[in-house]
């Protein structure tokens, strides 16, 4: 198969991995306050780990090789629940302590404007592909 | 699918016209000159060198690849659509890929046929 757009595979697996980190704030955003869940605990924050894969490849010459591409998996954050007081809240324990999760939302939209910005800039790579492309098969026009 | 059924008749029709270009690929018809021994030894030379596929296999080749693309440019397109959960981007990028590689069989087919029609136009 020709590669026309080169590079491209490992610009995609970034926007992959980008998408799954916005999902995964999406999520910890959206469970702020989740004080119950299915086991009974508070929701525990989530994080996207990033890290790198070999991928099989062809070269030119039709020899393996082993690209880099980006991969994610998503890990809890073990860090302590944080506890307000709450005594009339279903879940407050005997001092009236109910265990928020362990969620800052400051920090949930840092991470979303660093993931938003890295996709956006992953896009540029593309479109910039893309016109170099055009551009490449424009050579000779008059 | 295949986005022009008529590229492939078209690209057959031009195939005879560029087996014509290649060297001793068409003898051409006896004039009853004798060729001179230095020109006979050196067509001899380049016809004898391996030249791996012909330009034409090249050729079929390429648009067949395109036609690949184009496919996995719809089926992105598709599943996407009705719902299945594929990223937006691959979709995209597909597509984009379609794209310019349909641009760049254009730009071949727009070359060989101005080379064609330059060499039509040659003063005899």
């Amino acid at each position: 198969m020709i590669q026309i757009l080169s590079g491209i595979q490992n610009t995609s697996a970034a926007l992959d991995a980008e998408q799954t980190r916005l999902d995964v704030i999406a999520q910890n955003i959206a469970n702020v306050n989740t004080t119950h869940g299915v086991d009974g605990k508070p929701y525990q924050r989530q994080v996207v780990v990033f890290e790198t894969s070999l991928q099989q490849a062809m070269n030119g010459d039709g020899s393996a090789q082993m690209p880099a591409i980006q991969g994610t998996h998503v890990e809890k954050d073990s860090s302590p629940p944080i506890h307000i007081y709450e005594p009339g809240n279903p879940d407050a324990d005997a001092n009236g302590l109910v265990a928020m999760p362990n969620i800052n939302m400051q920090d949930e939209m840092a991470d979303l404007i660093s993931a938003s910005r890295t996709f956006e800039a992953n896009l540029a790579v593309v479109k910039n592909a893309r016109s170099m492309a055009m551009e490449t098969l424009a050579i000779g026009k008059h | 699918m295949s986005p022009i059924p008529a590229i492939n008749p078209a690209m057959s029709g031009l195939m005879p016209n560029v087996d014509m270009l290649q060297p001793g690929a068409s003898p051409l018809p006896s004039t009853g000159i004798e060729m001179p021994s230095e020109l006979g030894r050196a067509q001899e030379i380049t016809a004898a060198q391996p030249t791996g596929d012909s330009f034409a296999s090249m050729l079929g080749q390429m648009v067949s690849d395109v036609n690949g693309k184009q496919n996995i440019s719809a089926q992105a397109v598709s599943a996407l659509q009705s719902g299945q959960t594929v990223p937006l981007h691959h979709a995209v990028i597909a597509m984009e890929e379609a794209n310019v590689s349909f641009q760049l069989m254009v730009e071949v087919r727009n070359r060989l046929l101005e080379s064609y029609q330059e060499i039509m136009r040659m003063q005899i």
